[in-house]
């Protein structure tokens, strides 16, 4: 099922086609990947589907239904990059209070406020002021105000920066069990490693429009390079007649890559017949870093200013 | 409305509960009543005593009325010199002398009008203008005398003609309690409008700067956002004018039960005030014009916190239009309060951004005597739509300028942000 669809989304601003028709799918369940480098315009369309802009043109659909900034914002949780809490404020009152912003009865929020401080062992912090946190504490803080109205759409903008890897793994886990539960999530970062590990599914926005969309396996597989590494011994000579190059060596393996229209069993009966000892055949996918940089390369650093 | 109602209640609560509110609530008034009683004593505190010699070539001046005038006036000391006055000028400082006045021979029929007081130093009119007076005083003495005028005759002469402004439709009202509690009034309104309007900006900033903002606006909608936080703020300043109003009437209650000498002032005051001015009227009519100015100027007080950046000096330049806006009100209220029926005082009272202040310093003059009924509901009816627009107007920036980071805007971008689609 399909919880949000963007059609055709426009937002362009004094300076920049921000966002300039971009379309997706995101299904309900899902990790979401949303990559792009900086000022590409994730940010602006994060804010379209949180209802804080409204579109130029295009159209969002959200859980079946044309998307309503006012009443569908309790059902999406946003945690924006920078940290956006009151300092001065005691950590109970602020989370009461973006929970009843959310739309949630006083009891149902405090009883939702105790099961996570409990979960994430922030029992003792209620009458502490945000000012008091570290910055790794002040994270956990808004990832529980983010999630703690049971959303059906999480968006979590950079949700990992300052946090250490234990914290990171607590929150790491809790974005399994969510979408376990059926909440979906949209993940935006520059982190690639992250992405990898926990999204099914990746969009690649640059200069304001999709460049790359598909889940993260197939994205892998269509931007291989025929790249193996072989870990064997007496390695026979390279000539015409082998079907594949040598292109480095990494960790005493050779890194290979096969001739055009040779297959790796072609490969393996080669070094079989030559007398070479296999230990190790393992194919070498492109990291999503790779691509990533791939794909954004010759993009200049920093976006220029556009005529709109 | 559920959700301005707990933004109200977040921008309350955690203002009244600071220890900040407190403490100004209970010194503002003690400071009020210290500036007042301050004054007079440093200016007591910091009277000169001066020893001047007189050098005396006319032969009118005699030691017997230099020294009357020494008795009754204790400000600086005069000292007649005639014999040695080439020895005082050329030594003024040896023999104890500040400084020193030469009177040529002149006659008793003309006065002369170039005195020099001579001095090392640079005195100002405080200290020169009592020396003229007591000069002056037994100046007339001698014209007295010379003139064969006797004292009987002496206070007849000193006796003029005195008019009082009297409104005959307002027999009660006394122009000097209105002129006070005017001045009192429009001061209090001046304070109220500065201090929480930038209350207001400095709120908005902080949740620009910290970044709440955006988590905010993706739970409610920026209007909302900005509305809560001035109505949250306007009730703080009330309570706050409430509190200094319980304050006055325990001052009056427990003054009128123990009747000491300074508490009985105060209590006489207040009594005269009570007679002479349309109390519940001036009362509610603060009330009005402090809320209603109040949220005409905190409404573009929090579009300009939106549209600064974290840097303090880039609001106080953007807010330097609407701060001059409510300094040019207290101006006006000056005028007014002068000639509280004059043409400045009407307009001033009926334009939107000087009426709060104005119109409040013209009330306790009377209504209908000096503020006709249709003024102050042409005043009051522009006040609301005074409001209603710049809360409008703000809206727009706001809504714009609380996401918006880098460059700081001119105000020329903002009214066009305002005016833009969408």
């Amino acid at each position: 099922m399909t919880l949000l669809e963007l059609k055709n989304l426009k937002k362009y601003f004094a300076t920049q086609k921000a966002v300039d028709d971009i379309s997706l799918k995101v299904e309900q369940g899902q990790i979401f990947g949303l990559l792009g480098p900086n000022g590409a315009g994730k940010t602006t369309l994060i804010r379209m589907i949180t209802g804080i802009f409204y579109p130029d043109e295009g159209q969002i659909i959200f859980d079946g239904k044309k998307f309503d900034p006012i009443k569908d914002v309790e059902y999406i949780g946003y945690m924006p990059e920078e940290r956006g809490l009151y300092k001065k404020m005691k950590i109970g009152e602020q989370t009461m209070y973006l929970a009843q912003l959310k739309g949630l009865k006083k009891a149902d929020a405090l009883a939702k406020i105790k099961q996570w401080f409990i979960k994430f062992e922030m029992e003792g912090w209620w009458n502490k002021k945000v000012e008091d946190l570290s910055k790794g504490m002040s994270q956990k803080l808004q990832f529980v105000t983010t999630v703690l109205h049971n959303p059906k759409l999480i968006i979590l903008d950079e949700p990992f920066s300052g946090l250490d890897p234990v914290n990171s793994n607590l929150i790491k886990d809790e974005i399994y069990n969510l979408a376990k539960n059926g909440a979906t999530i949209i993940f935006s970062t520059h982190r690639m490693e992250q992405v990898e590990e926990i999204c099914d599914h990746i969009a690649l926005v640059n200069k304001g429009s999709i460049i790359l969309d598909g889940t993260v396996a197939k994205v892998k597989q269509d931007f291989k390079e025929n790249l193996f590494s072989i870990g064997a011994d007496q390695m026979p000579a390279v000539n015409g007649e082998t079907p594949f190059d040598i292109v480095g060596t990494k960790a005493e393996k050779n890194i290979v890559r096969i001739k055009e229209g040779r297959s790796s069993n072609d490969v393996l009966q080669y070094l079989l017949q030559n007398g070479a000892q296999i230990n190790s055949f393992n194919e070498i996918l492109p990291s999503l870093n790779d691509i990533f940089i791939k794909l954004v390369e010759g993009t200049p650093a920093a976006r220029q200013f556009q005529k709109v | 409305m559920n959700k301005i109602w707990l933004i109200i209640k977040r921008e309350y609560l955690t203002r009244v509960r600071k220890k900040t509110f407190i403490i100004s609530t209970l010194l503002f008034p003690l400071l009020y009543l210290g500036l007042i009683f301050g004054m007079g004593f440093i200016a007591e505190k910091s009277k000169q005593n001066l020893k001047v010699a007189v050098i005396d070539k006319s032969g009118y001046f005699t030691d017997e009325n230099i020294a009357y005038q020494n008795s009754i006036d204790d400000n600086s000391t005069l000292k007649l010199v005639k014999d040695s006055a080439e020895s005082v000028i050329a030594d003024y400082k040896a023999q104890g002398y500040d400084g020193y006045i030469v009177i040529p021979p002149i006659n008793w029929k003309e006065g002369y009008d170039s005195l020099f007081f001579n001095s090392n130093k640079s005195y100002g009119s405080a200290v020169k203008a009592p020396i003229e007076a007591k000069l002056n005083r037994i100046w007339s003495g001698i014209k007295n005398d010379s003139l064969r005028i006797d004292t009987e005759k002496q206070t007849i002469l000193t006796k003029t003609l005195t008019v009082t402004a009297k409104n005959l439709e307002d027999e009660k009202a006394n122009a000097n309690t209105a002129e006070g509690i005017g001045y009192v009034a429009g001061f209090l309104i001046y304070f109220i409008l500065l201090i929480y309007g930038s209350q207001v900006m400095m709120g908005v900033m902080e949740e620009k700067t910290n970044r709440s903002a955006e988590v905010i606006v993706s739970s409610v909608k920026p209007f909302q956002m900005m509305l809560g936080k001035i109505l949250g703020i306007g009730l703080v300043a009330l309570t706050q004018f409430l509190l200094w109003i319980a304050f006055v009437l325990i001052v009056y209650n427990v003054g009128k039960a123990t009747g000491g000498d300074m508490a009985s002032s105060i209590v006489g005051g207040i009594q005269n005030m009570f007679t002479s001015v349309n109390v519940p009227l001036v009362l509610f009519c603060f009330g009005f014009y402090f809320l209603a100015g109040f949220f005409f100027y905190s409404a573009l007080y929090g579009a300009i916190g939106s549209a600064a950046n974290e840097d303090m000096r880039e609001a106080q330049s953007l807010a330097f239009p609407v701060t001059m806006l409510v300094i040019i009100s207290i101006a006006l209220m000056t005028a007014a309060i002068k000639d509280p029926t004059g043409p400045i005082a009407v307009w001033a009272s009926i334009i939107p951004f000087s009426s709060p202040i104005v119109m409040m310093a013209r009330i306790p003059y009377g209504v209908p005597g000096t503020v006709p009924w249709w003024q102050l509901g042409l005043s009051m009816a522009f006040l609301i739509l005074g409001f209603m627009f710049t809360v409008w107007f703000a809206g727009k920036i706001y809504r714009i300028g609380i996401l918006m980071y880098g460059k700081k805007p001119s105000w020329k971008e903002m009214i066009k942000w305002a005016f833009r689609k969408n």
